[in-house]
């Protein structure tokens, strides 16, 4: 597997980690990959239950209806 | 097509089959929830986010966006009951006639576990040629025990790309292509490309 080729900036040096991460899932075992994306799932999911927003409040944010 | 263009772990079962073999997360647990349920009462395809999260892009998301097939009131009163019954609440609206009538406007409404507010599921009825087009070369992604339909690889890049565009979609849109590059219809994502510049015109 190639080595990751650092950006020039922050939105090269973001498409060359997406690329080289598609060719880690391409040519790893799945318990590999998913595990490591499993830390950032969990814990980014885990983070965004702790913050408590009402409908209302995230529909706004959304500019979405509430009726309730 | 031949196996030997498999990527480890995905087997294209056929052009529209995948077998993923993964660890599941805890977000592909919530959408395989909701799934189980939303599948016996409407026909629907998973688009955006999700689809390059479930092939392992390393990121999260706070809401699945689902396109239904445009229910009547009896199947979506139905629907919704399964949902309220089984700890879903709608995020918009109590009123089951409310909640119908939004996505009979073509507005999203979003579900939660009840008391919740993310995740949650942004459904909307597919009402434009390119959303309904989606059900037609769906994608079934066999996981185990459970299969989840989503938007085509083609329709997903293009969609992203030529639609949504933030930097965010746009690095899925390349995940995706990177991830399958042996199967994507390069032409199919041109065609796709200029159907949504003319809606969007």
């Amino acid at each position: 597997m190639k080595w990751l080729k650092p950006g020039k900036d922050n939105r090269e040096e973001r498409m060359n980690f997406v690329e080289y991460w598609a060719e880690y899932v391409r040519t790893h075992h799945s318990n590999d990959w998913s595990r490591q994306q499993n830390i950032i799932i969990n814990s980014q999911l885990q983070s965004a239950r702790s913050v408590r927003l009402t409908p209302r409040q995230y529909l706004e944010i959304k500019g979405e209806i509430c009726r309730r | 097509m031949e196996n030997n263009t498999d990527i480890r772990n995905m087997e294209f079962v056929d052009n529209r089959t995948i077998k993923l073999d993964k660890t599941i997360n805890d977000l592909d647990r919530f959408v395989l929830k909701f799934i189980r349920i939303l599948e016996k009462h409407a026909d629907y395809v998973i688009v955006s986010g999700y689809v390059s999260i479930l092939f392992g892009r390393s990121r999260a998301t706070e809401d699945i966006d689902i396109f239904v097939k445009g229910l009547n009131k009896e199947s979506f009163d139905a629907l919704y009951t399964e949902l309220k019954n089984s700890g879903y609440w709608c995020l918009n609206a109590e009123s089951t006639d409310e909640v119908y009538s939004y996505l009979q406007e073509g507005l999203s409404v979003r579900f939660a576990d009840e008391g919740e507010t993310i995740p949650n599921f942004e459904v909307k009825f597919a009402k434009r040629k390119s959303a309904l087009m989606a059900f037609a070369d769906a994608l079934t992604v066999i996981m185990a025990d459970d299969k989840i339909r989503l938007s085509s690889l083609e329709r997903q890049i293009a969609y992203k790309r030529y639609y949504l565009k933030s930097d965010k979609d746009l690095e899925d849109a390349f995940y995706i292509e990177n991830l399958f590059k042996e199967r994507i219809n390069l032409g199919k994502v041109e065609l796709l490309q200029r159907m949504i510049e003319d809606e969007m015109a």
